[in-house]
């Protein structure tokens, strides 16, 4: 090779080197670009997804849309990575030359995200699916509906009702939040669930007689039965014998971390009369402070960790589930690693939790040691870690104080007595066992399922209202102005039918109670204690203002 | 008084004996492109200072931040991904020269007489860039670096006599712990790389001293030139391999940019572990026998390819296997390739 040809050559690779930096200038001002928001991430539809998203584009354009804005879509992570089936899974079907199921269940998403829904499994979350079997259901299946399907009695003007669907309340309640048990139509008539299916360890089914029934429509595709599909609840049971739907908090086809992070997205079921999360923390100086920083959030970061991407404000996912420095930004996907008492029973427990995570009931302290897995105070250390980001330790420290010293008085003031009122009614023949069908049911439901839950939970999230006003002053209300008399009532009603000795049973009980020094007052007056606040009043506001 | 004249008062060297120094007859043979890869390895270790350099302005050496810091030099640094992906390739592409340009020179016996120190010091070179590789990649923390330096220090264990030292001294302990990662930041960013500036430049210097070895080319003429000057002839050459390797970098780092694993779990042992691919040929070789054997056997082959100018020597002149290296080599190369080909694919 001549000089002169060498000159060339480097004259031209250097002007390729210095093209191939330029195109690095390029492609490091798109990413920043995307990262600033100022522009939308490039999206490259993978191959074995490009039929799916050509065709539902038209069909169903705000599902390509969603996914076009989610990180799947950066990833490559199309269509059929998510939905892709086996043949031999309960709800596959060939749908365009692709093996596919409707449903995306927590098995398909381990297929990349593992380790998280490993976590999920062993989280309430994944368990919420028990309510099938709880009073709670009892209350929507029977109480607000009926079990079996009944005739509409009078026409309905412009519908065409030939059946009530009694299963309504609880297929567009209950079953949204806590999960339903997905069903498949079946050729008999019947339904095929997880149960029937008897799937194994990969999620395919072991009843082949229960496989052979799947109705299919004319292209293959199994019918699912419509009361249990749509359904994103959170402790769904699946086909394939997995427990949840990540699409709960995970919202699809977006899948946004941003919305996953905000009080907004477990506001869709922690609200409302019996756990109203959602408005205790909008009460609380958190979520004061949220509504207002916003905007200082970096909701949009990848990692989102506490004290490193934000410390504006706390929210839900904050202190029950992301990352923070104290932890090494480690996000859980399972909530109750963080939670030290459990508020949802009647009677608040204490979180210590054995290998399976399951609340360990031995009260013996000697038996009670060996089974604890994962006690509360390591819990509540967990918990620590993330409130020391923004208090001291002695401020955290008392504040837990104060929450314990309520759920304390709540439990023993009100929920044990109630507990026992309730119980020696029924040990004694004085009410049915079956709940609901009488006054003093609703009433002690309320008292712990409603009124109960707001004071605990008001009282752990600092909402000093919902602790208070909806809380322990109407636990209180209800109890001396409803359950007390109302039980004295059956009491009386018993004597008067005969059964003097069962109502002599509960009347000590409750006498016992009452004779109690925290409730001493009722009965006998606490007319000293009175006398004094209103010449407190009198002092301070003078007599005029006293109301 | 000009800059020449400025520098003339004050260094005792003129400009006639500085270009008598840098342009020193190049042997014809370099002529020809497969001979010039020599500089190569050495115009990539320079991109590795680079870039290097600029990786460690980001990097934290602690099990609790390593991971992250990779991370956020992927993710957030401005041009981090493609310093980092520049680095892995030019990593790569360094031990890949390193290689062959090592091959090159035992094909064409140029380790003989009177060269046998340089062909040591190339051999270090090759150890000391293999040992680089080792310690940068276990640097990024991820789980499978992670556990291929666990197993690697478990390997050195059963080392007759000096493995647990060996280990202690790798790990700064009994097993992987806080300070680990420090000892092969250190070994990875000063120990190493000093130790093969000052092996290059024993090297370029043994070069200089004895001279490049000479060949004659069957189609080259009796008549034709033995020599050609390195200034501008032998550095437009240079110049022009180090563009090439600059435009297949950047290619390279743009096309195929480094990934990243997921982190280190010290309590989860990965189902497959494998080491990078210049580790294949003796992973696979350690899975072929067991424990002090495998370990003995191959520090022998080592003690071999260092000793082989000695070997050859003999053999050449005790044998009649005049051509016997080659043959050797041929089998090495195959048995080398076939270890690697073998490791990649196997699924354990």
């Amino acid at each position: 090779m001549t000089l002169e040809t060498k000159r060339i050559v480097i004259a031209t690779l250097g002007g390729l080197f210095l093209l191939s930096l330029v195109l690095v200038q390029w492609m490091e001002t798109a990413r920043k670009a995307e990262e600033a928001g100022i522009r939308a991430p490039h999206v490259s539809v993978p191959a074995s997804s490009r039929e799916c998203v050509e065709c539902h584009a038209e069909e169903n354009p705000g599902i390509v849309t969603h996914w076009e804005g989610s990180t799947h879509a950066e990833k490559g992570v199309g269509c059929v990575e998510c939905h892709q089936a086996e043949i031999e899974e309960a709800d596959s079907y060939l749908h365009h030359g692709a093996q596919i199921a409707t449903v995306v269940t927590p098995r398909d998403c381990a297929r990349c995200h593992d380790h998280e829904a490993n976590e999920f499994a062993l989280s309430h979350h994944s368990s919420a699916g028990n309510i099938l079997a709880s009073l709670d259901n009892f209350l929507a299946e029977t109480v607000e509906g009926s079990r079996i399907d009944f005739n509409p009695h009078s026409p309905t003007p412009g519908k065409a009702v030939d059946m009530v669907n009694g299963m309504a309340s609880a297929q567009s309640g209950c079953l949204q939040c806590h999960g339903a048990k997905v069903a498949l139509e079946s050729t008999d008539g019947g339904l095929i669930t997880v149960d029937d299916l008897a799937p194994d360890t990969d999620g395919r089914p072991t009843n082949l007689d229960a496989f052979a029934k799947i109705m299919r429509d004319d292209k293959g595709k199994p019918i699912i039965f419509a009361g249990t599909w749509p359904n994103t609840g959170i402790g769904r049971l699946n086909l394939d014998g997995t427990r949840g739907s990540c699409a709960a908090c995970h919202s699809r086809h977006d899948f946004s971390p941003r919305r996953a992070r905000q009080p907004e997205n477990c506001g869709k079921c922690h609200l409302g009369p019996d756990h109203p999360q959602k408005e205790i923390y909008e009460e609380s100086k958190h979520g004061i402070a949220f509504r207002d920083l916003k905007d200082d959030m970096n909701l949009d970061s990848e990692e989102w960790i506490l004290g490193i991407d934000y410390a504006a404000a706390p929210t839900c996912a904050t202190c029950h589930m992301s990352g923070n420095i104290r932890n090494g930004g480690r996000v859980t996907h399972d909530p109750g690693e963080r939670i030290s008492w459990t508020n949802r029973p009647p009677v608040s427990r204490v979180m210590d939790t054995d290998i399976n995570h399951a609340i360990v009931t031995e009260t013996d302290p000697e038996l009670r040691r060996p089974l604890i897995h994962d006690t509360a105070n390591q819990k509540r250390d967990r918990m620590k870690d993330v409130c020391s980001h923004c208090h001291t330790d002695s401020y955290v420290n008392s504040f837990y104080d104060q929450y314990d010293n309520l759920v304390i008085l709540y439990n023993e003031k009100f929920a044990k007595p109630g507990l026992a009122i309730m119980g020696a009614l029924q040990a004694n023949g004085l009410s049915t066992s079956t709940q609901f069908d009488e006054e003093i049911e609703w009433t002690w439901f309320y008292l712990w399922h409603h009124e109960g839950r707001r004071a605990r939970h008001g009282a752990s999230m600092m909402a000093p209202d919902y602790t208070h006003w909806h809380g322990m002053y109407e636990v209180a209300e209800r109890f001396y102005m409803e359950l007390v008399p109302q039980a004295r009532e059956i009491v009386q009603h018993g004597r008067d039918t005969g059964m003097r000795a069962q109502a002599a049973a509960v009347e000590q009980v409750i006498d016992e109670i009452l004779q109690r020094p925290e409730h001493i007052w009722f009965e006998e007056g606490a007319e000293e204690a009175a006398a004094r606040i209103r010449e407190e009043m009198e002092r301070r506001y003078g007599g005029a203002q006293q109301n | 008084m000009s800059v020449a004249s400025w520098f003339g008062d004050r260094l005792p060297i003129s400009g006639r004996q500085f270009q008598e120094l840098t342009n020193e007859p190049v042997p014809y043979h370099l002529k020809r492109w497969w001979f010039a890869l020599g500089g190569t390895p050495a115009y990539l270790f320079i991109v590795q200072i680079i870039t290097g350099i600029l990786l460690a302005f980001y990097y934290e050496s602690s099990p609790s931040t390593a991971y992250q810091s990779v991370e956020h030099i992927t993710t957030s640094v401005s041009f981090g991904w493609y310093i980092r992906s520049v680095h892995k390739w030019a990593a790569t592409l360094m031990i890949v020269a390193v290689i062959l340009h090592q091959m090159r020179v035992f094909f064409t016996g140029a380790y003989r007489n009177p060269r046998e120190i340089n062909w040591v010091v190339g051999m270090c070179l090759l150890f000391c860039t293999l040992m680089t590789g080792f310690t940068g990649y276990s640097l990024v923390y991820e789980q499978l670096s992670f556990w291929g330096a666990t197993v690697g220090a478990n390997i050195s264990d059963t080392i007759p006599f000096v493995g647990g030292f060996l280990k202690r001294m790798m790990l700064a302990g009994d097993a992987y712990n806080q300070s680990t990662l420090s000892r092969f930041f250190v070994l990875h960013a000063a120990i190493l790389p000093v130790t093969i500036v000052f092996l290059i430049a024993t090297h370029i210097a043994v070069i200089r001293m004895q001279g490049v070895t000479e060949f004659q080319f069957k189609d080259e003429d009796e008549g034709t030139a033995r020599t050609f000057n390195f200034f501008p002839d032998h550095l437009y050459t240079e110049l022009i391999i180090g563009l090439v390797l600059m435009v297949v970098l950047s290619a390279l780092a743009t096309i195929l940019p480094a990934t990243l694993g997921p982190e280190a779990n010290p309590l989860q042992t990965p189902e497959v572990i494998k080491p990078e691919w210049f580790f294949y040929v003796a992973f696979r070789w350690l899975k072929l026998f067991t424990g002090t054997a495998a370990v003995l056997s191959m520090g022998f082959i080592v003690f071999v390819m260092f000793a082989w100018p000695w070997i050859d020597n003999w053999i050449r002149k005790h044998t009649r296997f005049q051509e016997a290296s080659v043959w050797i080599g041929i089998l090495g190369v195959v048995t080398i390739i076939g270890l690697t080909l073998w490791e990649a694919f196997a699924r354990h």
